[in-house]
């Protein structure tokens, strides 16, 4: 039994190399600055890193079932907008701001998703598209930034519950959600078979239309939510500078969580490490003194690594899984 | 030039895909290769074509052994291999396919277009084809692309023409052209390798026979007419014949499945009426349109007229979502591509259109799931028997036994299988299994079953009636109880006279 304990605990650590990393360099840190786990600290990333999570959470789901979302970052910044031009001057109502962002954005999806799901067009090449056209809307929609929005509103960048920050207890819910949607309920595993084939998915009865365009339109939707997250925190609205290179920051946790890009593969579990990683990587560097610039070599080279890892740790689980088959069908043949 | 194939085995996880093959090709002999789908022809010819490498043994050139499986290295030894889908790239032109990676330079950069042409034409005159250089790939027909595909190999100096079924797409006309181009390479001193299973074209054209069954080499000879022909019917079959086959239903069953005047671009209108129970097979060569109709009547290509009925109801099918919600499903002939999901667990792949239906206010009822998967599992013999075992990693025959259990499941509620090539890439135990399979679901769940396939001995195990489907038409039907192979053989080709 212990033997069989531990098998499985270097069978779960074998499947989340990323995991055994992200422990080796939170212990080192921790112990050569002393601050990493500090509450103040870990704080401060969970809350960006909550940002993240928010919008990779449904993007992960599209890249699954072999789509891609590139416009985030801008519809992050249309969100914003929006909820800044409701509260200018801590002139409007909260939930309405909530609300106009979170649509905006169901907007922007739902463009993506006519463009991709009905027209057929590459999911690639129309998010790039939009990436750049919603990043001109939202600069014309609000040419100057809007700003000091009032403490109702800036609850939600800066509030807590129990002690944790909304946005944090916003992405848990999310994550918790996703995961079981991904793992329990039918249309969550067509999402993998629709990444994995599409054609026989098809061809099973699967609606391989209707799913990517619902979460196209809840990738928008949970950019514009984000934008709202950002805008309060900020206490401003700077419609150029809202979430510039976020869907990269999006699609690096993504792939960090071992989604891959290929479609068809990985979890929420992967993508929440994914998301701590990047965020817990980042501050680490800064806690260490690092200079900025060196910071985005690092971090830029640590996902490199870390897909080498996996990568190497993949082939790894596939020679033994082989091997295991191998001696599955062996005995299958002599009964 | 003499190719030895010296004892080869291809292992795939638990299965021998071939099992010490050991056979000779010499200059100037055509050497004909027989047996079933999945007796081991086609993992044959991807070693010789550097596509796979076997797992012991060796193939020998001259003497010396293939030291690496790769294409490229099987080219540059004098090896062409020409697979039933042919390898010609669509969107270029014919001058441009038979340079491929060998492009005719000026001062090694300019590609010389003019020299390029010349000898295009000069290697097409050699096997006697009309196309223009310039010509796309595209906008030939079959027949025409295949002698393309000779051109190709005799430009790049084959030595060894392996020929994978390459009458299978051809007009009758075609063939015989076919036919004479081989026996004049033969001539020239070709060696020759040429795969099938028409009798006839063996005595026209073959030196040598070997027909491998079950992965061995179960016969072997020099070609002799006469006595010869006999002898392979029953080597090759294995003396299975219509033996296991089930009774037909009564006369006294409804229709289940009824086609009236069923028409598509292609097609002439079909009407056929099929009983529940009963399997019919549609039987014909490769571009018969046996797929273009199947997959007219679950809805994935557009019907152009015509009525289709289930249990007597008329039914509007215009999507495969809208043929399943119908009780009607197909089990498509590519399994890779159109079947499995490869990297998903067996009982994901058996559900995936089911699960929706244990679900309890949208959650998947787990428990209920495995029931059924363990149900259907076990009246499959599926093997091994993992529900989380990816499909990808099954055999061949248990890949298409997770595809039909995908649709005979407990929740599936179809009433109407079409089956396009079932036994396409699945080893001899498998297709005997899988016979049984279909034959005994018909008549447990009274489903109507159409088998679109091009094999004579599968209409003789599986089938109670066939239809005879030639260039778009369904051109006979015949009551397979008072049939044989060989007159199933001659009524898609004509011209193939094989042992009466």
């Amino acid at each position: 039994m212990p033997s069989h304990l531990s098998r499985r605990i270097v069978d779960f650590l074998l499947k989340n190399p990323l995991l055994v990393l992200l422990l080796v360099i939170v212990v080192a840190v921790q112990l050569g600055t002393g601050s990493l786990l500090s509450w103040q600290n870990m704080r401060g990333i969970l809350i960006d890193g909550a940002i993240i999570a928010i919008v990779a959470i449904p993007c992960a789901m599209l890249v699954i079932a072999g789509y891609i979302d590139l416009s985030v970052g801008s519809t992050l910044a249309l969100g914003g907008v929006v909820a800044g031009m409701v509260m200018n001057g801590a002139q409007g109502s909260p939930p309405v701001a909530v609300l106009l962002a979170v649509l905006a954005g169901t907007c922007v999806g739902l463009f993506n998703a006519v463009l991709v799901c009905v027209c057929g067009f590459s999911s690639f090449i129309t998010t790039l598209g939009t990436l750049t056209a919603v990043r001109g809307v939202a600069q014309l929609l609000s040419p100057l930034p809007k700003n000091s929005f009032g403490p109702d509103f800036g609850l939600l960048g800066v509030g807590t519950l129990a002690g944790v920050p909304i946005s944090v207890w916003i992405a848990a819910v999310l994550f918790i959600v996703a995961a079981l949607f991904l793992v329990r309920t039918p249309a969550g595993r067509h999402v993998y078979a629709i990444g994995v084939n599409r054609e026989a998915a098809y061809l099973s009865g699967v609606k391989v239309r209707r799913i990517p365009f619902v979460l196209f339109m809840l990738s928008g939707a949970a950019a514009g939510l984000a934008g709202t997250v950002v805008v309060a925190r900020l206490n401003s609205a700077p419609s150029g500078q809202l979430g510039i290179g976020f869907e990269l920051a999006v699609l690096t946790a993504i792939l960090l969580g071992g989604i891959a890009l290929t479609g068809g593969e990985g979890t929420m579990f992967g993508v929440a490490v994914g998301v701590l990683f990047l965020g817990i990587l980042n501050n680490s560097l800064v806690l260490l003194g690092v200079s900025s610039f060196w910071q985005s070599v690092a971090s830029g080279l640590a996902l490199i690594a870390a897909i080498a890892l996996s990568a190497v740790v993949h082939r790894v689980r596939l020679a033994l899984d082989a091997r295991a088959s191998r001696s599955v069908a062996a005995g299958a043949q002599v009964t | 030039m003499t190719v030895t194939v010296r004892n080869l085995t291809k292992r795939y996880g638990a299965t021998l895909a071939i099992d010490d093959v050991s056979l000779e090709i010499r200059s100037g002999e055509i050497h004909a290769l027989l047996g079933h789908n999945g007796a081991g022809k086609s993992t044959l010819i991807r070693c010789l074509g550097g596509g796979t490498a076997p797992s012991s043994g060796a193939i020998d050139i001259d003497g010396e052994p293939i030291q690496r499986y790769d294409p490229r290295e099987s080219i540059s030894r004098g090896i062409a291999v020409i697979y039933q889908h042919l390898s010609l790239i669509e969107g270029l032109s014919v001058a441009d396919n038979l340079f491929l990676g060998q492009e005719i330079t000026r001062a090694g950069v300019a590609l010389d277009k003019r020299e390029q042409h010349r000898r295009t034409r000069a290697a097409l005159a050699r096997v006697g084809s009309i196309a223009a250089p310039d010509t796309l790939v595209r906008d030939l027909s079959i027949g025409q692309r295949q002698l393309v595909e000779i051109a190709k190999a005799l430009q790049r100096d084959a030595k060894l023409l392996v020929l994978d079924e390459p009458t299978a797409a051809l007009s009758v006309a075609e063939a015989d052209r076919l036919g004479e181009l081989i026996l004049d390479l033969r001539h020239q001193g070709m060696a020759i390798l040429y795969v099938t299973h028409l009798l006839g074209e063996v005595a026209k054209l073959a030196d040598q026979v070997t027909v491998l069954r079950n992965g061995r080499t179960v016969f072997h000879a020099p070609w002799s007419p006469a006595a010869d022909k006999q002898r392979l019917v029953s080597v090759i079959s294995d003396g299975a014949g219509p033996a296991h086959r089930r009774s037909r239903p009564s006369a006294d069953v409804g229709p289940r499945f009824e086609l009236v005047d069923v028409a598509s671009p292609g097609l002439t209108p079909v009407s056929v009426t099929i009983a529940a129970g009963e399997v019919v097979a549609l039987y014909g060569l490769m571009g018969a349109g046996r797929s273009r109709l199947l997959n007219t009547l679950f809805g994935r290509l557009e019907r152009s007229g015509g009525d289709m009925r289930v249990d007597g109801q008329s039914v509007r099918i215009v999507s495969p979502a809208s043929a399943l919600a119908h009780g009607v499903a197909l089990v498509p002939g590519d399994r890779q591509k159109e079947g499995l999901f490869a990297s998903l667990p067996a009982i994901e792949n058996t559900l995936i259109a089911s699960m929706s239906k244990t679900s309890r206010v949208g959650m998947r009822n787990v428990q209920r799931e495995r029931s059924v998967f363990d149900a259907i599992g076990e009246l499959l013999s599926l093997r091994p028997h993992a529900p989380s075992l990816p499909a990808g990693r099954f055999s061949g025959g248990n890949q298409q036994k997770i595809l039909l259990a995908r649709w005979v499941n407990a929740l599936s509620g179809i009433r109407v299988l079409l089956l396009d090539d079932p036994t396409q890439g699945v080893d001899v135990g498998a297709r005997h299994e899988i016979y049984r399979v279909i034959a005994e679901l018909a008549e447990r769940q009274g489903l109507a079953v159409l088998v679109a396939t091009n094999e004579p001995e599968e209409v003789m195990e599986l089938a109670h009636r066939c239809l005879v489907m030639v260039k778009g038409r369904i051109v006979d039907e015949i009551d397979v109880a008072a049939t044989s192979t060989d007159e199933l053989l001659r009524a898609i080709h004509p011209d193939a006279a094989t042992a009466a």
